[in-house]
């Protein structure tokens, strides 16, 4: 050891050897390939047939969907005769493709439908956008204000004064929401300062600030309302709706219904009376121990019983009424989850701060309960998304009652798996979406629960 | 502590909103009150509509003969039956078709759910889409599905497919044809040493336990066990002389006689129930395991517990506090959803009785809750025991 270093005092101090890169086979993708998928005989053997079965599933998938396909046909019968045996046929699916959307709405109409999407995404949009002030206002009217103008696009007819009124509320909301969103992204500052400003009327520290607003918002509305007075749109009756569209009302009522309800339901499950707690409970034991198609068969068959004379009440509005209550109750179980995960201190300290029941409820409990019941309440919204498929049983032309529709078209009879498949790639779509988006929200939401 | 007399309590009108005494009490009569007024109106508005239909409430119905045939029943149906029998050969294909795919769902959801969580990253993959494409498509898409794509498309009974081979075991456009077994006399001493065998084992294994909690001493059962319940039975079986016979089903004509068949509308629920609800307990199976913590895992090695024996032991026993309540609640579910079956003719409690039956006698009201009884009778029975194993299993802190 002649070679070891010393220090100025001969003392030979130990240096160690800079150490050796790793063995090649255990880095890099060879080594991430030896521990990940051929890490001993075992492994390496369901590596094999896990390939084997991933390929031949690949292989027939392509050939089914790619060199069988035939995208140009007028009829199922050219499909089965050209160019290939047997093919694939895309054609039919392309054919029936606005269908399936739209179902059988006028094609003449269907802009009214995209319109009303493109609305109802313009509305929710600002949500994401960091600089818009007052989400609360334009999330709540985007779920409460603006049913009454797509309800009016989607049926069309007459409107009685009161869908007079709501309709052109509507419509000045929302012109007053996009303004809001424009004003905020432009200069930072919303709507309601610049009325004020410019209004010269007030300051914001007055009182009487409130009343150039409100000048502003009825005289858009009277404005609103007059020029749409003898507009009309053609009527479009339920009977008619259907596909993708119809799937997305129904489930879309279902969810916007289902939050407060259950809210509702499951405070109501924990409350101290008596009387109201075995209210509860029974409309949810009653509404979760059922399938939902026997719901929406006693929705068909007894609703009619239980109107009174000369009240008719369409299928569709049943079913949506069936859809509500049953996912009402799912969600009231699902919050309940969420307050019983609540600590009890949380309950006590905001009573030791002097919150009556209301007020603890709100700003104390709920805010944490429902952070903690994001994937639970994204998982119902998933699993009603599925279930409303369940109207096409009782004789709605949804998303899947369209898929049936087309193999009974005399030119594309038979016509099954190409269109199943289109549909299941939907829902697949539609429901990975949200559960991808549920987990990134429980990530960004937990972030402060994290260390 | 000083109590202020709040001013004009209980003089005044406003007390009732404001006192908390009577405060919980009028909220409640004023609820109770509303509810009872909307059911109300509702039976009064049923029984004006009924009366002006000419139709009369009751159960009488369910006496009269129903007229129709079931496609499928394991239960001896005729149409001449009554409605009350109808309603029986529902609740029994119900629960027959449920009850198999409970089964199977639990076993390959176990399976897939180990799999999820393989060190072989392809495996683990492919376990992981399985769950996810399975779970993010509607059931009732799926059983048209296997019923469209695979089912309905079966050939012709001249043309069957053999399972495995086997000319006994064919499927068809009738259905899957398996042999039936036939007991003949002497078969109850088998079931007998069976049942004794079940008892004898559940003994040795108590023994066991007993002797390694005193002594310390592992004694591994499994051979004593396997042959007090097979092998008992077995030897019974053999010395009474077989009396064991199988009905084989036959091609006679045009169509298999004999054994015994399921339709295949039956064959696709089941596959679709199955696959589609093993996705949720693979989910389950693995959000359990991985639930455990691992420092038990540590704490086992520790100790010098085998990895084997610390999965067995240690891992298994905790993760179950975790799957086994989702795990019933899905059973649960299984049983509700089995009545999609309606959507492809097969012939369950929901489809002969609230829709043929109801459709026939128009007995909207007794029928759909008869219906429903059903399915809260079943609901609150599962509940009901998961709520006592909750109880039985809860950390006992200490």
């Amino acid at each position: 050891m002649s070679d070891a270093p010393t220090t100025s005092d001969g003392l030979r101090v130990f240096k160690p050897k800079p150490s050796l890169p790793p063995p090649p086979a255990t880095t890099g993708v060879i080594g991430w390939m030896r521990f990940n998928l051929f890490d001993g005989i075992g492994s390496s053997i369901t590596t094999v047939i896990g390939l084997l079965l991933l390929g031949f599933l690949a292989i027939s998938f392509y050939e089914w969907a790619f060199v069988r396909g035939v995208w140009e046909a007028a009829s199922r019968q050219e499909c089965r005769l050209s160019p290939t045996e047997f093919g694939t046929c895309w054609a039919g699916v392309e054919f029936w493709f606005t269908r399936f959307i739209y179902g059988r709405y006028p094609d003449a109409e269907i802009w009214r439908l995209d319109l009303m999407a493109i609305v109802f995404i313009a509305w929710m949009a600002p949500l994401w956008a960091p600089k818009v002030t007052a989400k609360v206002v334009v999330g709540l009217s985007a779920i409460l204000v603006f049913p009454f103008m797509a309800g009016y696009f989607f049926l069309g007819g007459d409107r009685n004064w009161f869908m007079a009124i709501m309709v052109a509320v509507s419509m000045t909301w929302f012109a007053g929401t996009m303004i809001h969103v424009a004003a905020c992204l432009l200069t930072g500052k919303g709507l309601g300062h610049w009325i004020i400003t410019l209004s010269g009327f007030s300051s914001r520290d007055d009182r009487t600030h409130k009343y150039p607003l409100l000048i502003a918002a009825v005289v858009a509305f009277g404005i609103v309302y007059f020029v749409i007075q003898s507009w009309q749109l053609p009527i479009v009756g339920t009977n008619q709706w259907g596909g993708l569209f119809l799937t997305l009302v129904i489930s879309g009522i279902g969810i916007a219904s289902a939050l407060p309800a259950g809210i509702v339901l499951a405070l109501g499950r924990r409350s101290e009376m008596p009387v109201i707690r075995v209210m509860c409970v029974t409309f949810i034991e009653l509404f979760r121990s059922v399938p939902l198609i026997t719901i929406l068969f006693m929705a068909t068959t007894m609703f009619p019983l239980f109107l009174p004379e000369g009240v008719v009440f369409n299928k569709l509005a049943s079913a949506i009424v069936a859809v509500c209550l049953f996912s009402a109750a799912y969600m009231a179980e699902t919050v309940r989850g969420g307050l019983q995960a609540i600590p009890k201190g949380q309950y006590e300290a905001a009573e030791a701060m002097g919150l009556g029941y209301w007020q603890s409820m709100g700003l104390i409990i709920m805010p944490q309960a429902l952070k903690l019941m994001i994937p639970n309440i994204v998982g119902s919204f998933i699993g009603l998304f599925k279930d409303t498929t369940l109207v096409s049983i009782i004789g709605l032309f949804d998303l899947l009652g369209m898929i049936s529709a087309i193999s009974q078209d005399p030119q594309w009879i038979g016509l099954h798996h190409e269109p199943l498949f289109t549909a299941a790639l939907i829902y697949f779509i539609g429901c990975l979406a949200m559960s991808k988006y549920s987990q990134h929200l429980e990530r960004k939401l937990g972030a402060g629960d994290r260390r | 502590m000083a109590i202020v007399e709040k001013p004009g309590s209980g003089s005044d009108l406003s007390s009732i909103i404001n006192d908390e005494r009577y405060r919980a009490v009028f909220y409640q009569i004023l609820v109770f009150g509303i509810v009872g007024w909307v059911f109300y109106s509702l039976v009064d508005n049923t029984l004006t509509n009924m009366a002006n239909q000419g139709k009369a409430a009751g159960f009488d119905f369910l006496l009269g003969t129903a007229g129709f045939s079931i496609a499928w029943t394991p239960l001896d149906y005729k149409p001449d039956d009554s409605y009350l029998f109808v309603y029986w050969v529902g609740i029994v294909n119900t629960l027959l078709i449920s009850g198999i795919a409970i089964v199977l769902t639990t076993i390959l959801g176990f399976v897939v759910g180990i799999l999820r969580l393989s060190k072989n990253w392809l495996i683990s993959q492919m376990a992981a889409w399985y769950v996810e494409v399975l779970r993010n498509t509607p059931l009732l898409l799926q059983i048209i599905f296997w019923y469209l794509g695979a089912f309905a498309n079966l050939p012709r009974p001249k043309q069957s497919i053999e399972l495995l081979g086997i000319d006994w075991l064919v499927l068809n456009n009738r259905g899957l044809y398996f042999p039936n077994a036939e007991f003949v006399d002497l078969f109850w001493m088998t079931a007998i040493a069976f049942v004794i065998g079940i008892a004898g084992a559940i003994w040795l294994n108590r023994k066991a336990t007993e002797r390694q909690l005193a002594t310390g001493v592992y004694e591994p059962t499994l051979v004593k066990t396997l042959g007090a319940i097979v092998g008992l039975p077995l030897v019974v079986f053999l010395v009474t002389g077989m009396p064991l016979s199988w009905e084989l089903p036959v091609l006679k004509g045009f169509n298999y006689q004999g054994g015994t068949f399921i339709l295949p509308a039956m064959c696709s629920v089941l596959v679709a129930l199955v696959i589609y609800h093993s996705s949720f307990v693979a989910e389950m199976v693995r959000a359990g395991i991985l639930s455990v913590s691992h420092g038990q895992t540590e704490a086992a090695y520790s100790l010098g517990i085998k990895p084997r024996w610390t999965m067995r032991l240690v891992i298994i026993p905790q993760a179950m506090r975790a799957i086994i309540p989702p795990m019933i609640s899905l059973w649960m579910n299984v049983v509700k959803n089995s009545s999609l079956a309606i959507a492809i003719g097969f012939p369950d409690l929901v489809s002969v009785f609230m829709q043929t039956s109801l459709n026939q006698s128009g007995h909207a009201i007794e029928i759909v809750a008869m219906v429903m009884l059903f399915y809260m009778t079943v609901s609150l029975t599962i509940s009901g025991c998961l709520n006592i194993y909750n109880k039985k299993i809860q950390l006992r802190e200490r």
